[in-house]
């Protein structure tokens, strides 16, 4: 018996042998290409995501300099529950994550828009909605720090200007998240307007040109057309700006370091300071899975429903 | 001469000029070489690096650094990081291979954790000859430490620092103001809210500025003149054993409603997040009438590049509530030595805080704008020079200052202290639910590693 195709003159066990080494070898090829990488993955994300693992289930103290991890079980975890400061910047995290991402968005699909429809001067404006985040966080920090001084900032001298009472918008615990919001919106919309923007850019002009010529309003086009269009690349902006908004440290630690009280305490200030200004390496590692854990799942259910939109 | 034998002397050929770069350079090179080699000479120990703390009286230290570094020929480089930053670095080098740093300076609440998980190097063991100066202060004995025993004692306990700045909080006042305004210096918290009030005309002056900012005891600290004014405490006879948390008492609580009522009667309008830097420059641009600070911000109060109000604070002990004593606490730094340097480097540490700790360097470290570690220096004929008025209080102060924490959690106590204290003058919390809440934490703290502690009944919220 030969084989039907390939090489008919070959015993179709030898070929089968043949294409079962050259699978084996393709796997072999395949594998070893991939090994620089995946050891790479396994050195710096994976191991020390196990390191932080372990951690979280000890306690560690030292003696004659050197660790020594106890077990702790689930206790860390159990702590956590009913770690006040804990829960509290969970609850900030998440309001000013959603506030800050929710206007950020808008903000830059807004722009994006407005650009898109405009015919001259794109790269001069698109340059000048970039220059925030060509800022490094410590510069931003050190600028908002002095806008908002009450005493010679510029935001309390304009409203001055208008007659409107100064206010000391990072020292009050009323406003103090809030102007943090407002730091991050600053900071952070010129990112999602130039996504947004390449996306906008990519839009088939033919489509909009025939509900155009159908007599559809430009609002119509925008609700009907842009954004049913649009929506993959909104849900991918949301993804990386929602979880870039829950690691917030830079903005938070330059300008209110978590306080007054707990109005801007965020889960990264919290994980920073148990870890390395309390020591509490097993408490400050079930914050940081926790926190992991949530964001991923985050990521999940934003990548579920980019899918379920593709489909 | 002909013109063009002047023009060529005036400009030589290339090749001359290149053979004059030439000796020139070398010369150069030589005097290098040799200045190098004298400095080398003179330099009887390796170059060290110091980690210190970017605070007030850094200018000072930093002064005090050049002078050693001219009066032995050894060099020191300095690196120089915030408070945060600082204990995270100095973490990370001593439970590293090797420290990068030859002296550890570090705060008072770190000082147990460094001792007792064996990260510093006993100074008598790098040289069984040295001694601690009888005039330098050893603040509660936190110099000395009992690895056998886990306490800081004199006797049993072994040199394991060297105090490099007496951090003690005292009373600033505008002297100008209270002469005009015909007051006295206060003796107790009452008159200390009634001068106040009395000098309270916001925006354009605070009667009174408080540090109420969150970190590792910076509202804490500020706060325990009070608590200890008021006779309260945090825990219990730490130097003898005893951790119970005692912080949720009757007493606390007077201190903590005094505290609040202070800001809101007299204080800044958002004090909880007011750092030891704003209440600096209140004081110099003259928008706060007093202020309990750290003795080291006494330098800038009259540096005429700096103040406003330049010889018109005055400085006192911090004041008492009626019946009690004035009880600043220790806020002050230390000098240590990491078990993980080679011996030479060991050696050149040991040598700069030898010579730190001589009566001259110290008169000069004074001079320089930091308060100095020595009693002599401080009760010297200097104390009577008016730049140098502060010297009164805070010698006065130092025989009663106290230790706030004996225990290696105080980083994680002082944290939780500093969040409660915080969120009650922020009016997140009661000052009863405040203090109730620390204490627990503390407990919790100190009870998973291993402390005998407990805990007083709870306050009523």
């Amino acid at each position: 018996m030969t084989a039907a195709s390939g090489a008919p003159w070959l015993p179709v066990g030898r070929l089968r042998r043949q294409r079962g080494r050259l699978r084996n070898s393709e796997q072999v090829w395949r594998w070893a290409m991939m090994a620089p990488v995946l050891a790479m993955l396994t050195g710096l994300t994976l191991l020390p995501l196990c390191a932080l693992l372990v951690l979280s289930f000890s306690n560690v103290t030292w003696r004659n300099a050197r660790p020594i991890l106890t077990g702790a079980g689930l206790s860390n975890f159990a702590a956590l529950l009913h770690d006040s400061l804990f829960l509290t910047s969970v609850r900030n995290t998440l309001v000013f994550a959603g506030v800050a991402v929710s206007i950020e968005i808008a903000l830059g699909l807004t722009l994006a828009l407005a650009l898109g429809a405009v015919r001259r001067g794109k790269d001069f404006y698109t340059t000048a909605f970039m220059l925030p985040i060509l800022l490094p966080g410590i510069v931003i920090g050190a600028i908002w720090a002095l806008m908002y001084n009450p005493d010679f900032g510029i935001i309390d001298a304009s409203l001055g200007a208008l007659g409107l009472p100064a206010r000391d918008w990072l020292g009050n615990p009323d406003t103090a998240l809030g102007a943090i919001v407002a730091v991050d919106v600053w900071h952070w919309t010129p990112f999602c307007f130039l996504l947004l923007y390449a996306a906008v850019e990519s839009l088939p002009a033919d489509v909009f040109e025939a509900a155009r010529i159908d007599g559809a309003s430009a609002w119509q086009r925008c609700r009907f057309i842009a954004l049913p269009l649009l929506a993959p690349a909104i849900m991918v902006v949301l993804a990386f700006r929602a979880i870039i908004a829950f690691k917030v440290f830079d903005e938070v630690y330059l300008l209110t370091s978590g306080g007054p009280g707990t109005s801007t305490e965020v889960v990264s200030l919290t994980i920073y300071r148990r870890f390395f200004v309390e020591d509490r390496a097993g408490s400050g590692a079930a914050m940081s899975i926790v926190a992991f854990l949530v964001l991923g799942a985050v990521t999940l259910a934003v990548m579920g429903v980019i899918r379920k939109k593709r489909r | 001469m002909s013109k063009a034998a002047a023009r060529a002397g005036a400009n030589p050929p290339r090749h001359v000029a290149k053979e004059g770069g030439k000796d020139a350079m070398l010369k150069l090179l030589a005097a290098a070489l040799l200045a190098f080699l004298s400095a080398a000479a003179l330099a009887a120990e390796p170059p060290i690096t110091i980690a210190a703390p970017q605070t007030p009286w850094f200018g000072g230290f930093h002064r005090i650094v050049d002078e050693y570094q001219k009066a032995t020929g050894n060099t020191v480089h300095l690196e120089v990081s915030p408070f945060d930053g600082l204990l995270a670095k100095e973490r990370a080098a001593v439970r590293s291979g090797e420290s990068p740093y030859a002296i550890l300076i570090f705060q008072v609440q770190n000082f147990v954790e460094f001792y007792a998980g064996g990260f510093l190097q006993p100074l008598t063991a790098i040289d069984p000859t040295f001694k601690l100066d009888p005039q330098v202060y050893t603040f509660d004995d936190t110099v000395y430490w009992n690895p056998a025993t886990g306490r800081c004692e004199r006797d049993g306990g072994v040199l394991m620092s060297v105090p490099v700045n007496p951090n003690t909080p005292v009373l600033y006042y505008r002297a100008d103001l209270y002469a005009q305004h015909h007051l006295k210096v206060p003796q107790t918290f009452e008159q200390l809210l009634a001068n106040a009030k009395a000098l309270n005309a916001p925006p354009r002056i605070y009667g009174f500025v408080q540090r109420g900012d969150r970190g590792t005891l910076n509202i804490g600290w500020d706060f325990l003149p009070y608590l200890y004014g008021f006779g309260g405490d945090i825990l219990g006879n730490q130097k003898q054993g005893d951790f119970k948390v005692v912080l949720n008492s009757p007493e606390a609580l007077a201190a903590l409603q005094f505290y609040v009522k202070l800001a809101h009667e007299a204080g800044h309008p958002n004090p909880a997040s007011v750092t030891q830097a704003e209440v600096i420059q209140d004081l110099v641009t003259g928008r706060a009438a007093q202020a309990m600070i750290t003795v080291a911000g006494s330098a800038q109060m009259d540096d005429p590049d700096k103040s406003a109000v330049v010889g018109k604070i005055d400085y006192a002990e911090t004041p008492h509530a009626a019946g009690h004593v004035s009880v600043p606490p220790l806020g002050h730094w230390l000098g240590g030595i990491p078990h993980n340097l080679p011996a030479a480097e060991q050696k050149a540490g040991l040598a700069f805080l030898a010579w730190f700790q001589t009566e001259k360097a110290q008169m000069d470290y004074a001079r320089d704008g930091s308060p100095p570690v020595r009693r002599d220096v401080l009760t010297s004929s200097l104390a009577n020079e008016p730049h140098f008025r502060w010297m009164h209080a805070l010698a006065e102060s130092l025989q009663h200052a106290r230790q706030p924490f004996f225990t290696k959690d105080a980083p994680a106590l002082a944290a939780v202290f500093d969040l409660k204290l915080n969120q009650a003058l922020a009016g997140e919390l009661s000052p009863a639910a405040a203090l109730n809440q620390a204490a627990h934490a503390m407990e919790d703290i100190l009870q998973k590693d291993g402390y005998k502690t407990g805990i007083l009944p709870d306050l009523k919220e």
